[in-house]
């Protein structure tokens, strides 16, 4: 039972990285944007975000603003590649995660911000709230950027469903050609999309360093952006199911530190495998189910260009 | 571009497709897209403390001038030729293969499983193990090949998570079963003379760049002029068209991907019989970006492929006496790889479109 309590009271802290990530790619992907860069966003959020607490200390907000700025200023950069010189989407997404890995690793080493420990972001305590035991542990006794997330998902699939400027980022990204000739600005909802979603992705990747490691390594965001990426197939680009996949993934991650203290007797680089291999499972999954190919925006992966409009 | 420009608007910006540009333009725009990379990567290798006369004398004096640097750049390039053949083979159907580190992995846990367990009579035991490392290729990249023709699973997620998982079972090997007795250090016991890839006393160059060179060979007749090769270019250019005309998308798919898969293992075959001399836990690391580069620079063109891998390869070299002398982490090597492809990837807008500017 504790052993329960103890795993569950963890799985927030690893499922926000992941649900964050997720809206993100959500907002940008329901524009028509596939953005494969999700690694490289987090990385650079994850450096910058580690970088602000050890030059500032004692400004976690401040860190994960800079992390979320930094990550929308290399966006900014893919957007211009696929959205105006309409470059090849899956090149540039590889493009960025590479360009990510090796300036965060040579800026980072550059300014010996690599393997330096620091103070990060601590829990919020409510007082007798937070002391209800079970519930309390595992609901009222979490970072602040866990409730924030669940406020940012309120909002985020509000604006997607309910408001004009989503459902015109839905139509860019179903049928652009329609969109345009409605008068609708396609290129402007894209490059929006793409900054909104860098501007998660590298929240999500500040979190990664100022709440859960409190220290830089070198690629540390360790496969994750490719997850959120399998993740959002998984969802059927639903944000609530996203969300419920993130916890599963959260969950995950939370066991992997836990297996040898179950009594299970696995080799540990098999329990390290467990992510990506669940995230293929799961894939394997959402493609033999019944709705696979329903609800993915039309558009996506194909660039908009007017002047071969049919 | 927009009809109904503001009259303050006092010139703008015409934009038209481009059908077709004759060859030495196109020449010249990749040209320019290169430079402009370099140009960049220049800049931030001189704001990272490495000065311009430095560089001069890292990657041109220091390479062109001493024989056992030519060598060296010669070796390194001959799995980056594989890797670039492997990249081209699988992008020619339109098979996003990222999953070239996880296939080399196990290619060369292939190879490996052969030296460490005796397998075959020792004149054999070198082709044996370049065979076992192509199968080891090969069974990492047919699950997400089924898969993507079987259930439309996006291959370029499942190679990638399959890197992750390749990885972590070569630690688990290397870390377990087939730590290295001798020296107890994680990585494999070192191969018999006879399991290792024949120098050609010249430096560390070894008998793998003839190999590659052969598999160039091997590739430019598949892919340019046999029957194959044009089928691959079909299915490239309009697969839907290509199944309407009856051939047989699937099946050339597979076999492409498989060859692929094939060609990435054989490279851990070679980085680990070559180079190496035995498995390591890093042998691989950067090899999968620099496939897709190069296939990428090289139009997926066997003879583009060696001009493109010598070019990474100098890039390599040069980038491991950066590390050494100015601190600069070898992960620069792979910005500088993704500069450059990000400029040439933006030069091809002017290769397809024609801009003008109207008053």
């Amino acid at each position: 039972m504790e052993f329960l309590i103890n795993w569950l009271a963890n799985v927030p802290g690893f499922a926000v990285p992941f649900a964050l990530g997720a809206m993100g790619l959500i907002i940008c992907e329901k524009s028509g944007v596939l953005n494969l860069g999700a690694e490289g966003y987090l990385l650079v959020g994850a450096m910058i975000g580690a970088g602000s607490m050890l030059t500032l200390p004692g400004h976690p907000y401040l860190a994960l603003t800079l992390a979320a700025l930094a990550s929308a200023l290399l966006s900014v950069l893919f957007a211009v590649l696929v959205v105006h010189l309409r470059v090849n989407q899956v090149i540039s997404g590889l493009a960025i995660v590479f360009l990510a890995q090796g300036l965060t690793s040579l800026v980072a080493g550059k300014m010996g911000w690599t393997n330096r420990a620091f103070s990060g972001l601590g829990d919020i305590d409510l007082g007798p709230i937070s002391d209800i035991p079970v519930i309390g542990l595992i609901f009222f006794r979490q970072d602040p950027i866990v409730y924030l997330t669940i406020a940012l998902f309120i909002v985020a699939s509000y604006v997607i469903y309910r408001t004009h400027a989503g459902l015109r980022l839905r139509a860019v990204g179903e049928n652009p050609e329609a969109t345009d000739a409605a008068g609708i600005p396609v290129l402007t909802y894209r490059f929006a999309a793409i900054l909104i979603g860098g501007l998660f992705l590298g929240l999500a990747g500040g979190y990664l360093t100022v709440v859960v490691s409190k220290i830089w390594v070198d690629n540390m965001a360790g496969g994750r952006g490719w997850i959120i990426i399998a993740l959002v197939i998984f969802a059927r680009w639903r944000p609530w199911r996203a969300l419920g996949g993130a916890i599963l993934f959260g969950c995950i991650e939370a066991l992997i530190p836990r297996v040898a203290a179950i009594g299970i007797q696995v080799p540990q680089y098999f329990v390290l495998m467990l992510p990506y291999a669940v995230t293929l499972a799961v894939m394997i999954w959402t493609s033999l189910s019944k709705e696979a190919l329903s609800n993915d925006p039309s558009a996506l992966g194909r660039p908009f260009v007017r002047e071969e409009r049919r | 571009m927009t009809d109904g420009v503001p009259a303050r608007q006092l010139w703008r910006l015409h934009l038209e497709i481009r059908d077709h540009m004759p060859l030495w333009q196109q020449m010249l725009v990749v040209g320019s897209g290169v430079a402009a990379g370099l140009f960049i990567s220049v800049c931030v290798l001189m704001t990272s403390g490495v000065g311009l006369s430095a560089l001069w004398n890292e990657f041109v004096v220091f390479i062109f001038t001493n024989p056992r640097n030519l060598s060296a750049v010669m070796t390194q390039s001959a799995p980056l030729i594989i890797v670039g053949l492997a990249a081209a083979m699988a992008f020619k159907v339109r098979f996003w293969n990222i999953g070239i580190e996880g296939q080399m992995i196990f290619g060369a846990i292939g190879a490996t499983f052969v030296a460490t367990f005796d397998i075959g009579p020792e004149s054999l035991r070198l082709p044996l193990m370049a065979i076992f490392a192509m199968l080891g290729g090969m069974a990492w990249i047919a699950l997400p090949a089924i898969l993507k023709l079987r259930l439309q699973v996006n291959e370029i997620i499942s190679t990638l998570l399959l890197n992750y998982i390749a990885f972590n079972f070569l630690l688990h090997l290397l870390y377990g079963p087939w730590q290295d007795p001798v020296s107890s250090f994680p990585h494999s016991e070192q191969f018999a003379v006879f399991e290792r890839l024949t120098s050609l006393n010249w430096g560390k160059l070894d008998f793998s760049l003839v190999v590659a060179l052969g598999l160039v060979a091997v590739s430019f007749w598949l892919l340019i002029s046999s029957r194959f090769g044009f089928l691959l270019n079909f299915i490239h250019s309009n697969p839907l068209m290509a199944r309407a005309m009856g051939v047989r998308v699937a099946v050339l798919t597979l076999i492409a991907a498989l060859s692929s898969g094939a060609f990435a293992g054989f490279s851990g075959f070679v980085v680990s019989a070559g180079i190496e001399s035995r498995m390591t836990q890093s042998f691989f690391i950067g090899f999968g970006f620099s496939g897709i580069l190069i296939a990428f620079l090289a139009r997926n063109n066997p003879l583009t492929i060696v001009a493109v891998s010598l070019f990474v390869a100098t890039l390599m070299i040069a980038g491991q006496s950066l590390q050494v002398f100015y601190q600069i982490p070898f992960a620069t090597v792979q910005l500088i790889q993704a500069i450059v492809v990000i400029c040439v990837a933006a030069s091809e807008f002017f290769m397809r479109h024609r801009i003008r500017l109207a008053s």
